[in-house]
């Protein structure tokens, strides 16, 4: 099937000169420890904790409306500390997900209603099922699908994982456009 | 996308006859076919494990039973372990310098099941070391494992015995020249010398199992004592240790994690690899990759009118062309006996691109080495069951796609390819994508709420860049592609 427009009200997004669209609605703590490598969709209504430890994430993410993202902790003897989080490129976070994974890989599709557990790192290319929570501290190799509560290892994802990804992050970015006023 | 969450609505029809998304398709240009997981061999390149990503060599693997010696997965939920540290009070408490002394144990995140659960010491060292289990029945296993193997070598033995009989009625030629060892030894009534990888007899057991007159007696206590069902452990948590299968939770032990295999897909005609990854576990590169995605043109439904049983609706598809060279695209009706283009879905086009290229003396391409290997299998193609309910209108026209240019992304200004459009045909165009639009009509016989698919062939221009001895020249080829589209349901009658 053929992506179809997603329309956004002009005036809620702010586009910067590198292509990323962010919504006003959104929570963005510690704003100067968020980086987003350039055409980068942040819907509204997500969170970004940068107030915690920072942030960074490739170019062509999408972080879909209400999805959380928690830079994970450790716990010391002597206190918790942040750990930074990268995202990696043409990653997909969908709707109501909270993310405190340590490490994002590339090319990986993350649905709707996941929770990814604390310290986790996702390798490239892999898929995490709607409705999945992925236990802390997990380690999800390249090509996997994971699903579930809790998670385990599903199937497998088409050795083509990494184009279809780019295909879709980016279609997804050209069909997201600003609702038309008649 | 469809490929990644919504549901798979165009399907390719693979050579074996198994429809599938073209994500998971693979297309060997040795033979030109597609060839789908099924139709491929398989092959393990290497193993690894998930959690380290360490490489391990097949016949350590085997060794260690396919598991990885450092990680470990939780027997009570099958999560990954993690390792903890704990600082416990130094080895001499007198001694008020003593640093406190770090040890570690494993514990599961999800369900908190711990290695102190079920008393296995803490270790000092954070990898390894971990006490393993010996199974007290390993010796008597490993015994009756080789002597079924010494059963089977003697089984083997014995077969040789007997075609070696069947020979002698014959007479051969080193028979007459009585060269070989073995024959002069027959020949004056010695016997043959035994090989000596093949045991003569299968060792027999020492100790065979005998059924016991007594029993053990009915333990009373099953029927007194209150039943704590806590305290016993699932069918999945038996079923995933069989060598032990714990009854109850206090015997659970961590399991060492399973590895996982990279593999590479071998076509099985002509034996040639389609995909063949990196080695590295991490890596996401393949050295070969003939994935069908990336030379097959690509079908996509962009909308349909509601369909109406009889009714004609306007499909519109847009068709991409993934490779570096221009293609051309003709469809064809589907047909259901569709035999000849099941068998040969390619046929060269040889004297039309011999003539571009002017040069009339080349060989054809069917005596190309690389395309005549003899197939080692030769797979028949199962017929296609699915039910095609709707009829297609194809133009009679082709049209052309150019090639993929990844730098089209950033040119906005517009097409500068100048091919002529049929306005008929094609609605839009750019770079390596065109929107066709095509008329369907659902069979008139369907009822309100059935499932509508039809069909069509494609074929395309494909550009073989093999080069061998003969001919360095790419080869054009025509190929065949049936695909499937499942429109969505009938919604109303006529």
């Amino acid at each position: 099937m053929e992506m179809q427009d997603t329309t956004y009200d002009k005036s809620e997004y702010v586009e910067t000169a590198s292509g990323n669209k962010v919504s006003r609605k959104t929570v963005l703590c510690g704003s100067q420890n968020i980086v987003l490598q350039g055409k980068v969709i942040i819907q509204s209504d997500a969170i970004i904790r940068g107030d915690l430890a920072n942030v960074r994430t490739g170019r062509y993410c999408i972080i879909s409306k209400e999805a959380v993202i928690r830079p994970p902790y450790k716990q010391f003897s002597k206190g918790v500390a942040f750990f930074p989080m990268t995202i990696g490129d043409h990653v997909y976070v969908g709707e109501r997900s909270a993310v405190s994974a340590a490490i994002i890989g590339s090319y990986v599709y993350i649905g709707k209603n996941v929770v990814i557990g604390r310290r986790c790192v996702l390798k490239d290319c892999c898929i995490i099922e709607d409705n999945a929570i992925i236990a802390p501290e997990t380690i999800i190799p390249p090509f996997t699908r994971y699903g579930g509560s809790p998670g385990m290892e599903v199937g497998s994802v088409p050795e083509c994982q990494q184009d279809l990804m780019i295909d879709f992050t980016r279609s997804y970015y050209q069909h997201f456009v600003p609702a038309r006023i008649l | 996308m469809s490929y990644i969450i919504l549901p798979d609505v165009v399907h390719y029809a693979c050579t074996c006859g198994i429809l599938k998304p073209i994500s998971k398709l693979y297309f060997c240009r040795h033979c030109l076919e597609l060839r789908c997981g099924f139709c491929v061999c398989h092959e393990a390149d290497s193993h690894y494990c998930d959690k380290c990503a360490e490489n391990l060599p097949s016949s350590e693997a085997r060794l260690k039973k396919n598991r990885c010696g450092n990680c470990f997965d939780c027997p009570s939920c099958h999560q990954q372990l993690s390792t903890r540290a704990a600082t416990v009070g130094p080895k001499n408490p007198d001694d008020p310098k003593a640093a406190p002394r770090k040890v570690f144990y494993l514990l599961c995140l999800l369900c908190r099941w711990s290695s102190r659960d079920v008393g296995i010491p803490d270790q000092a060292a954070v990898s390894g070391g971990w006490p393993e289990r010996e199974n007290i029945y390993a010796h008597r296993l490993q015994e009756i494992q080789d002597m079924y193997k010494a059963i089977v070598l003697s089984d083997k033995q014995q077969k040789l015995d007997k075609d070696k009989k069947k020979q002698r009625r014959y007479m051969s030629f080193t028979d007459r020249t009585g060269i070989t060892a073995s024959m002069l030894r027959k020949r004056i009534g010695w016997p043959d010398v035994p090989n000596p990888l093949l045991k003569a007899k299968p060792t027999e057991l020492n100790n065979k199992a005998i059924a016991k007159e007594e029993v053990e007696e009915f333990p009373e206590d099953l029927l007194t004592s209150p039943v704590n069902l806590s305290l016993a452990t699932t069918m999945e948590q038996r079923l995933v240790q069989p060598e032990w299968q714990p009854t109850t939770i206090d015997k659970l032990f961590p399991i060492h994690k399973h590895l996982s295999v990279k593999r590479s897909q071998r076509c099985r005609s002509c034996e040639h690899n389609v995909s063949k990854p990196e080695y590295n576990p991490n890596s996401i590169k393949f050295k070969i990759q003939l994935f069908a995605y990336y030379h097959i043109p690509e079908v996509r439904i962009i909308t349909v009118e509601p369909l109406r049983a009889g009714k004609v609706s306007e499909l519109l598809l847009k068709f991409s062309n993934p490779t570096q060279h221009q293609t051309s695209i003709t469809l064809f009706p589907y047909k259901v006996d569709d035999v000849i283009a099941c068998e040969d879905n390619r046929t060269e086009v040889i004297s039309q691109s011999s003539e571009e290229k002017g040069s009339g003396s080349q060989p054809s391409s069917i005596t190309h080495t690389s395309l005549t290997r003899q197939p080692s299998i030769t797979i028949k193609p199962r017929p296609i069951k699915t039910r095609v309910v709707a009829d297609v209108v194809v133009p009679n026209a082709s049209f052309v796609l150019p090639p993929r240019d990844d730098a089209a992304e950033y040119d906005d200004s517009g097409d500068a390819h100048n091919i002529q459009n049929d306005p008929k045909i094609v609605v839009w165009r750019k770079s390596n994508k065109a929107v066709i639009k095509l008329q369907v009509t659902p069979n008139s016989d369907l009822n309100i709420g059935d499932e509508v698919t039809t069909a069509f062939t494609i074929q395309h221009i494909y550009i073989n860049t093999i080069t061998t001895v003969e001919n360095k020249e790419p080869q054009k080829c025509e190929h065949k592609v049936k695909v499937f589209l499942t429109l969505g349901n009938l919604v109303g009658g006529s």
